[in-house]
């Protein structure tokens, strides 16, 4: 439970199903955030609703598990020049794995949360599937979910769109009926952002905006490190009066370039090996997926092939090119027959 | 419904009867205002003496040196803050010396002081591996700036006793003028204050560990300390703590700390022994490290640590079993977190992660102890199998 409407909603739909219920609340943050130190006010949230829906509410110290998988992995792709995602780093090893363990050790057998995303269970496996509001589908964020982990997950409000959810919070009494969505990154406070953030971390790196084609200087960036490819935004336009995207940040040469449009698509994104999942039947080459790279992206036509570089890795080949997708990020695969189902996900090397 | 066993009382001990049939009085109809001058005003002013003189007599001090607050946590920042504000007044700089163990009620007391003041500043002495006061790093620390030094009776996560007469002897050899402060809300249900604090010369103690109601303290001077009000208001408490005195809340002190004094000797004998055998059971059981065993300590105290094993999940293994408990350090969220007190007995953060504070009482019984003993074998084995 966040203390967020979605949880707050979860668990009282869970009661009335008749479950045996335990609020718990993951304290990831011992800094500054949006709703103040420790999230105090988040947690007195959560609290309440469970007071008021009368069920026992504890809290899971994870702050140091957070910075260790979660905020200084954050830090050190930004000083690499890639753009992890971290609020999938922090399902991957927090709410998916350390707290899945320790709910098998205290006696549970299922965790609930407050996820717009779904589970389905067909032919003794499990799938994950977008969440019914496609406004608020956090199916994204999830995709690393195993069929293991997925057997063992509810996700009651996933089947509800978001007004329903409120309707239902208000419905039930509780109090974070009308608290607005949480938005960014939560170890984040908006009204800083990520750069004053970083700075309390690492030596930012100022460097200078130039276009690839004419070799021209635009302007300049106080952190190389936020720069992210594809990205427009901080880009003044050309002189031709053209919108410009970054299709190049250099931090050792204290270099961005940026491009027109056109000059910056991709067609070809390389996926890290490793990290790459791919649900129940193996992968299989030339596998065509519908591919997704940001939390409220759209998803793309694509092709998984293996064998990039001399034989090695998987490469996905996008069907319509597409602005450059960072190293860090993560690609979320959906099954191109059925997209509301995730296939697996893996992180981005280059494109 | 699963039996209760209460082994939090150092979070707050289960409220006497008798505190509050005595309380009950001050709490229905007209309760005048002890600063007034009618009769309603004058009863109320006779039982504020009246507890004076019970709190008085329960530290020994003179009643007159008996500042009644609104609990433990106020107590003290009055105590270091009031004297810190006096002697910056009247002197270049303040230097404010503190053990690293103390309560966050006087560590974030004299961070503010040292926050907004460039003339006031905070030196921490060290403990050993045991949590008890490094006298040397404490004859170090003291210099002629300082205006006080604040040392706590006894730890309230570890229950280790602090070695208060060294710390008086120090100070006296010094040159006049530094003060002393003990805070002595852990120790109060357990030691006789008067003897145990007699050279400190100001003595936080609180009414909820020791039987009362909460939001009642008293800080008690003993001599004729210097002080500034913290909240000045209309000059009640000879000027030390503004605000209409809580006739009730005092009354329930003065009542809940006479009982105290009147069992204590009994109540320390028995819960020792239950100490022993929880040491003797625990110390057995698969991880399981007993914080600073073989120091003197609080009887009520047992605070070990399980290797490889959550304070999250022993609490709520054992809350669910009826057992309330406590990692004994938590944030404003709630959330357990490191401790300050033991990181400064050099405990290595995993360790820390695993402690566990199992405090008892006056009310503690054999029974409790036998079941707790019975359920923690069980959650601890529980935890280890499946780990």
């Amino acid at each position: 439970m966040s203390g967020g409407v979605d949880s707050s909603v979860a668990a009282g739909l869970l009661l009335e199903q008749g479950h045996e219920v335990v609020g718990a609340t993951l304290k990831l943050w011992g800094g500054a955030s949006d709703s103040g130190c420790c999230s105090v006010a988040d947690v007195d949230d959560a609290r309440r609703v469970a007071q008021t829906l009368g069920v026992d509410h504890h809290i899971f110290n994870y702050t140091e598990e957070f910075e260790r998988h979660v905020v200084a992995p954050f830090v050190a792709g930004h000083a690499a020049g890639q753009s992890p995602n971290p609020c999938i780093e922090c399902n991957r090893h927090i709410k998916f794995d350390l707290l899945f363990e320790r709910a098998a050790r205290l006696g549970f057998d299922a965790v609930a949360t407050g996820h717009h995303a779904q589970v389905l269970s067909r032919g003794g496996q499990y799938f994950l599937v977008r969440g019914a509001d496609d406004q608020k589908d956090q199916s994204y964020v999830l995709g690393y979910l195993g069929n293991e982990q997925l057997s063992v997950l509810l996700l009651p409000i996933g089947a509800m769109r978001k007004s329903d959810v409120r309707r239902e919070a208000e419905r039930l009494g509780l109090r974070t009926w009308d608290k607005p969505d949480s938005q960014d990154v939560c170890f984040i406070e908006a009204s800083k952002g990520r750069e004053v953030f970083l700075r309390s971390r690492i030596d930012v790196t100022p460097a200078s905006i130039v276009d690839r084609q004419s070799g021209e200087e635009l302007g300049s960036t106080s952190a190389a490190e936020l720069m992210t490819v594809g990205q427009r935004r901080g880009v003044l336009p050309g002189r031709d009066g053209e919108k410009r995207y970054v299709a190049k940040v250099d931090i050792a040469g204290k270099r961005v370039e940026v491009g027109r449009l056109e000059e910056i698509l991709v067609s070809e994104i390389l996926l890290d090996e490793p990290s790459l999942t791919f649900s129940h039947d193996v992968l299989a080459d030339e596998t065509q997926v519908l591919a997704q790279w940001s939390a409220h992206g759209r998803a793309q036509l694509a092709t998984l092939h293996h064998g990039r570089e001399g034989g090695r890795g998987w490469r996905l080949m996008l069907h319509a090119p597409a602005r450059p997708v960072a190293a860090g990020q993560t690609v979320v695969f959906y099954r191109a027959g059925e997209p509301e189902i995730v296939e697996g996900a893996a992180i981005v090397v280059g494109s | 419904m699963t039996n209760q066993y209460y082994f939090d009382h150092a979070a707050s001990a289960p409220r006497r009867d008798e505190v509050a049939d005595a309380m009950q009085r001050w709490q229905h109809g007209v309760v005048g205002n002890p600063s007034g001058s009618h009769r309603a005003a004058r009863e109320a002013r006779r039982a504020v003496e009246e507890a004076r003189d019970e709190i008085a007599a329960f530290v020994g001090a003179k009643p007159g040196g008996v500042i009644f607050t609104g609990g433990g946590t106020e107590s003290c920042h009055l105590a270091v803050a009031g004297v810190a504000s006096h002697h910056r007044r009247h002197h270049q700089t303040t230097s404010i010396v503190v053990s690293r163990i103390e309560h966050h009620a006087v560590l974030d007391a004299v961070e503010l002081m040292a926050r907004d003041y460039p003339n006031v500043s905070v030196h921490y002495v060290d403990v050993d591996s045991d949590g008890v006061l490094d006298l040397e790093s404490l004859a170090g620390a003291l210099d002629g700036d300082t205006a006080v030094v604040s040392v706590m009776c006894a730890n309230n996560e570890t229950g280790v006793l602090q070695p208060l007469d060294g710390v008086s002897a120090l100070v006296r050899e010094r040159p006049a003028g530094i003060l002393t402060h003990s805070d002595a809300v852990a120790a109060a249900p357990w030691l006789d204050l008067a003897e145990a604090t007699a050279g400190v010369d100001m003595v936080s103690i609180c009414a909820h560990k020791i039987g009362g109601p909460v939001n009642s303290g008293a800080l008690i001077l003993r001599s004729d300390v210097a002080i500034d009000a913290v909240v000045p208001g209309g000059g009640q408490e000879r000027g030390r703590r503004g605000g209409t005195v809580d006739v009730a809340a005092a009354v329930g002190l003065a009542t809940a700390a006479r009982l105290t004094a009147i069992e204590r000797c009994e109540v320390a004998a028995r819960v020792a022994r239950y100490q022993q055998e929880l040491f003797a059971a625990l110390g057995a059981m698969a991880g399981c490290a007993i914080t600073a065993p073989g120091t003197a300590r609080l009887p009520g105290t047992v605070h070990v640590t399980f290797e490889g094993l959550a304070s999250d999940e022993l609490l709520f293994l054992l809350d669910q079993a009826g057992v309330c408990a406590a990692a004994a350090s938590s944030c404003s969220s709630g959330a357990a977190v490191a401790s300050h007190v033991l990181a400064a007995m050099g405990m290595a953060p995993e360790r820390a992660r695993g402690s566990l504070r199992l405090s008892m009482g006056a009310e503690t019984t054999q029974e409790d102890v036998d079941a707790l003993i019975v359920i923690m074998a069980s959650v601890v084995e529980r935890l280890r199998a499946e780990a």
